[in-house]
């Protein structure tokens, strides 16, 4: 085996599952905390690519040539946004189902996830839209033809997506809000009895989501460059698939999910087949809960009588 | 009883609402209806609009001159989201509810093979701008035409460029697991073989992906020096950057589904494109006869780029074998096809038997620095 | 005189409730649709119609909506009409009554229906409404009606007046689509659409025991129909199996393939079994759509029509010796009598399941199913097998979604792995959510509107797949319960 190339392999797997695993974060708080899974979420995760480069491209308009500058503000400007889709989508579609059956704000967000793609779809057309290439260059270890290869931006996706899990461990396990975030995901009832705004809580959750998938959505398309209406269905599914793996509801656990889906989908397109790639994922996926039934990193379920 | 009074409510005014909807579609006698049909939402809802402005603006150049037989053109919007099961319910409606004359669609080939089967009963005339899978015409279906080339004659033009012009000795054949992408793959990969060649590496990508990153890296390890893509612009886009991107510099050659400049934004700019062939009509919008259309669509603000004057050409030569015979029965529409030289916006184009063109003119086109593709001289 | 006081209207409230929420609908949706992308750069389209596209619009009229509703609930009888919408029904299944089987409660669907049905035919009459679609919806009022019948369950010895409405019914069923189709009032695009409505009622009713009955979540349903759709196409192809052949044997192998996938998973829980499925579900799309040198991969296969004693409805027969139907009851072509022949087998079957599931409900088997879902540990302390309990509820939805592939396949003539993605098994399940989970009449009602919904949603074009994800919401919002709230059977015994 050429060493280079499974080093190669090992870099496009750890990017593509920091993507999956930002993205996932947003499906496992939602889960861990209303029991609910959120389709809609793939679809604010298109949602921001296209907030992305729109407000990069009033930037430019304005004159703002700086690139550190204007990705700065890019991405401020797409996280509030993306954070504000995540908060009135739930209060439109998920809130007036609470209390209500298990179902029913699935089936809304699947509603929602229609719409949002068809929206953007209707008032954007149905063209691949792009940015330009705004960060260029890469590192390169070896030499001739075998090299392994990191490019700046996936530098930037690692070290962000780093940040961001260390920040989000911080505000759930460290501050006053992230104590109040646990205690409603433990015992919705009894948090409310003792004081914490659960409604505020909720949406929070929704926002902080859309947040990391905002941050997903302005890496991604830095990294590629371009992306349609479409694209939150599919990377929607695969960073679902990651956070079950990790263990749904659990933070760490869906950033290790996503890794570990990204590393397996590269490695397994890479030395075996590409056509049969998403296959081996899911019948990983299966397998792991066959033996592990919370996933990786859930917290086994405890059976009340 | 409020709430109860109130669902009435909603009852009542949701039945007023589906009676006002039926009593929109009105009957009109002397207007010849032509079904367009392709994707206009879904993933590939950028191609359904391109057929649709080529025929809405052929409908309005007929129409302005006079119509057919004095009869003018209405055309249908319908939406098969590139899927078989909505194409067969869209074609059922077009031929039973809409009462079109004849189809101008659809666009994937997926959905054109079983949609046509329904146009064959109904004996409708129906031309697709766009199907350039060979089973289209191959199921001796008699009133199916297309006014584009085939991918097996796609696949040849592209194996002779790869092999001869190109010099390329070891192969990347890869394809999107679609019916287009995988056909056009196959018949590459079959005229390859014939040349002797056999590719190095053969494998399927999904639809809907944008990180190809792994099979990049495989494809560069597999020391390719040329790569043949059988797919559409949205994931020819991305995989040619992150070839370029890992240093992959080998020719990378794709088909008529990366014609779009969709194609330059999908690879991240004119950096990444620049370089790429691909196989294609001989361009239409450089033909004296198409001047006048695409000058009139570039004043709309329209692109008549892709498949427009295909899906133009496809509306011309219907109206004109409707003018010709003054029937609207599939069948004696497509024996006059069958038998005579239509002058459309694309020149002069005449079908065989089977409803393929006769002269399918595929020729190598290649990608500039500035996002715009061109013809590439021929030696 | 009324004892309330009236309190002031408080309008700069409601100013500033409309505002905000004015402020909101234009940071959500202004960017996206006023700010339109045109290569690296873009143009700002303020003045943008429609209006459902013009963010700005959007916002004014939002927040206007929100100050009239501000100031509206702050009036007497905006506060009564509150209080009216906030008290929620009783949650919780209702049982069934010796009552429901009166002629009273019989006759309200019947009476509702014929009404329908009467309106129906008179706008038609008058040129209000289209007379297919008219026709169309006659008849599925007709199988709606027909539906509760069949799901409404005698007690033994009792008399009920649907012992002889049934019957009725069904045989008008089966004769009102000739009569329809022969008065040139059920042409091929109706009757398709009603095949397509009867598939996902099929589709329905078996998902409905997995996750309605025996409340299992499972997401990827499609597998099932997908097995059954590719048995008669690869059949055909390979052993050249019929469609009847294919009818009887397909949901035997879904079943089979139910209970293998089934077995591994089901002592998984929840959400977690819900994602194994959908895994499942995925792995045999993906496999049809691979396995190129059997499957015909995304190519798709051929799907043989059906037959009736060896008459075939192609303009000329394909199989040695056959005769074509039209040509042996001396009738014109016409491509209508296949669709129509697979409409009345389809309605046959899709009774007849009504019927079988209604039964097993009542029996011990579907007793268990419901007792599972509401409490595992409490049945399994009482001695019920709960693995096999629910490996038989994953094997009948199985099967049912078996049958279903069969008539998909057939009636499409071709199939395709496109056909049987996830939003297939999403929208199954949105059939079951949506119909009242548990409830047979919800899931015919909902499967009707949710297939024929995009259908007439035609007529918007570019909004329709739009118009549908909003109603699917405020379907929800509106009843989160779905349609029709569960009954459960009474088993009291007589007398008590």
């Amino acid at each position: 085996m050429d060493w280079h190339i499974l080093g190669q392999q090992i870099i496009n797997g750890l990017t593509l599952g920091s993507i999956y695993g930002l993205i996932a974060i947003g499906y496992t708080m939602v889960y861990g905390i209303i029991g609910m899974i959120n389709f809609a979420h793939g679809d604010v995760y298109m949602v921001s690519a296209y907030l992305m480069a729109i407000t990069l491209a009033v930037i430019h308009f304005f004159g703002i040539d700086s690139v550190f500058f204007a990705l700065l503000l890019t991405l401020a400007v797409t996280m509030a946004l993306t954070g504000l889709y995540g908060w009135s989508i739930e209060r439109v579609a998920y809130r007036p189902l609470r209390g209500s059956t298990r179902l029913a704000p699935l089936i809304s967000a699947i509603g929602i996830s229609l719409l949002l793609q068809n929206y953007v779809q209707i008032s954007q057309g149905a063209r691949v839209q792009g940015i330009p290439t705004l960060i260029e260059g890469t590192i390169r270890f070896g030499s001739g033809e075998d090299f392994v290869q990191i490019k700046y931006v996936q530098v930037l996706i690692l070290v962000a997506s780093l940040a961001c899990m260390a920040g989000l461990s911080w505000l759930i396990g460290g501050t006053n809000l992230g104590r109040q975030c646990r205690a409603v995901q433990q015992d919705r009832k009894m948090a409310a009895i003792l004081g914490v705004n659960t409604d505020r809580i909720i949406s929070l959750v929704f926002v902080i989501g859309a947040v990391m998938a905002a941050v997903a959505g302005v890496l991604v398309t830095l990294n590629y460059g371009s992306f349609d209406f479409y694209v939150g269905f599919v990377t929607g599914i695969k960073a679902f698939t990651a956070a079950v793996l990790g263990g749904i509801g659990s933070l760490p656990g869906a950033m290790l999910g996503g890794l570990i889906l990204g590393l397996l989908e590269s490695l397994f397109s890479g030395f075996v087949n590409t056509d049969y790639k998403d296959v081996f994922s899911f019948a990983v996926l299966v397998g792991v809960l066959i033996f592990k039934p919370s996933g990786l990193l859930g917290r086994p379920e405890v059976e009340k009588v | 009883m409020m709430r109860k009074s109130l669902q009435r409510m909603f009852a009542v005014s949701a039945l007023a609402g589906a009676v006002a909807l039926s009593a929109g579609t009105a009957l009109a006698a002397d207007v010849i209806k032509i079904g367009v049909a392709g994707p206009h939402t879904g993933a590939n809802a950028a191609f359904g609009e391109q057929l649709w402005v080529g025929a809405v603006q052929a409908a309005a150049d007929i129409n302005a001159a006079g119509g057919v037989n004095g009869k003018k053109i209405e055309v249908i919007k319908a939406d098969d989201a590139c899927e078989p099961k909505q194409a067969v319910a869209v074609a059922n409606r077009l031929v039973d509810q809409d009462k079109v004359d004849a189809i101008v669609g659809h666009f994937c080939s997926s959905s054109t093979i079983p949609a046509t089967e329904i146009y064959a009963e109904a004996d409708k005339l129906a031309i697709t701008p766009a199907s350039t899978n060979p089973k289209v015409t191959e199921r001796g279906l008699p009133t199916v035409f297309r006014t584009c080339g085939r991918d097996d004659q796609q696949g040849v033009v592209a194996a002779d460029f790869i092999l001869k012009t190109l010099k390329a000795k070891k192969v990347a054949v890869i394809h999107d697991k679609d019916t287009y992408g995988q056909g056009l793959a196959d018949a590459m990969k079959a005229a390859a073989g014939k040349q002797g060649v056999k590719e190095v590496l053969y494998e399927g990508l999904t639809r809907g992906e944008k990180d190809f990153n792994a099979l990049a890296t495989k494809i560069k390890a597999s020391g390719a020096d040329a790569v043949y893509f059988g797919g559409l612009h949205s994931e020819a886009g991305p995989l040619v950057r992150q070839l370029r991107e890992q240093g992959m510099n080998a020719p990378f050659i794709s088909g008529d589904g990366i014609v779009d400049e969709a194609f330059v934004t999908a690879a991240g700019g004119p950096q990444y494109a620049k370089g790429v062939y691909m196989t294609f009509g001989a361009d239409p919008r450089k033909l004296p006869s198409s001047k006048a259309v695409v000058d009139e669509l570039q004043k709309k603000g329209l692109k008549s780029e892709g498949y427009v004057l295909y899906s133009y050409a496809a509306t011309q030569a219907i109206a004109e074998a409707i003018k010709a015979t003054k029937s609207t029965k599939g069948s004696e529409l497509a024996k006059w096809l069958k038998s005579h030289t239509v002058k459309t916006v694309m020149g002069d184009k005449a079908w065989d038997a089977k409803g393929d063109l006769k002269v399918s003119d595929y020729v190598m086109y290649q990608w500039d620095d500035k996002g715009k593709y061109a013809e590439l001289p021929t030696k | 005189m009324r004892a309330k006081v009236h309190e002031p209207i408080d309008f700069g409230h409601a100013l500033r409730d409309a505002l905000v929420t004015g402020v909101l609908t234009l940071l959500v949706l202004g960017p996206v649709t006023n700010l339109v992308l045109d290569g690296y750069a873009i143009t700002a389209e303020l003045l943008r119609g429609p209006l459902i596209v013009n963010g700005i619009g959007l916002a004014l009229v939002v927040a206007l909506g929100r100050f009239v509703v501000a100031v509206g609930v702050q009036t007497p009888a905006g506060r009564d009409l509150l209080t009216r919408f906030g008290q929620k029904g009783a949650h919780g299944v209702t049982v069934e009554t010796a009552a429901d089987n009166d002629w009273h409660r019989v006759l309200r669907p019947l009476v509702i229906g014929g009404a329908l049905s009467l309106l129906l035919l008179v706008l038609s009459r008058f040129g209000l409404m289209d007379v297919q679609r008219a026709a169309a919806l006659v008849l599925i009022v007709l199988f709606v009606v027909l539906g509760q019948g069949l799901g409404s369950l005698r007690r033994r010895g009792q008399s009920s007046p649907w012992r002889i409405l049934v019957p009725l019914l069904f045989v008008a069923g089966l004769v009102l689509p000739l009569l329809f189709n022969a008065w040139g009032l059920f042409p091929k695009t109706w009757i398709g659409n009603l095949i397509l409505a009867l598939i996902y009622v099929l589709l329905g009713l078996g998902l409905n025991i997995v996750v309605g009955l025996a409340g299992l979540l499972d997401l990827g349903f499609v597998a099932f129909y997908a097995v059954g759709a590719y048995f008669l196409a690869l059949g055909a192809q390979y052993f050249g199996i019929g469609f009847w052949t294919a009818l009887l044997c397909a949901p035997i192998l879904a079943a089979c393939c139910g209970a293998v996938l089934g077995f591994p998973v089901l002592r998984m829980h929840g959400d977690y079994l819900a994602i194994v499925t959908l895994g499942f579900g995925e792995i045999i799309r993906l496999i049809l759509n691979n396995w190129l040198e059997v499957t015909g991969g995304p190519n798709g296969a051929p799907a043989p029509g059906p037959s009736l004693f060896g008459l075939e409805f192609g303009r000329v027969a394909r199989g040695e010796g056959n005769t074509p139907f039209h040509e042996f009851f001396g009738l014109e072509y016409s491509a209508d009598y296949k669709f129509l022949f697979i409409y009345l087998v389809l309605f046959v079957v899709v009774a007849a399941m009504i019927r079988f599931i209604t039964r097993l409900r009542a029996m011990p088997m579907g007793r268990a199913w419901e007792a599972l879902r509401e409490d595992e540990i409490a049945c399994r302390s009482l001695g019920i097998n709960h693995v096999v309990v629910k490996l038989t509820a994953f094997m009948m939805g199985a099967m049912t979604g078996g049958i279903a592939g069969v008539f998909f396949a057939t009636y499409q003539g071709f199939v395709n792995p496109t056909s049987f993605n996830f939003f297939e098994s999403v929208l199954i399940l949105a059939i079951v959510v949506l119909g009242g989970m548990g409830s047979t009449l919800g899931v015919i009602i909902a499967a009707l509107v949710l297939t024929l919904l995009p259908e007439v949603l035609r007529d918007f074009a570019d909004y329709r797949v739009l118009l549908f994800g909003a109603l699917m919401v405020l379907m929800m919002i509106w009843r989160p319960r779905g349609l029709i709230r569960p009954k459960r059977p009474a088993f009291a015994p007589k007398g008590a």
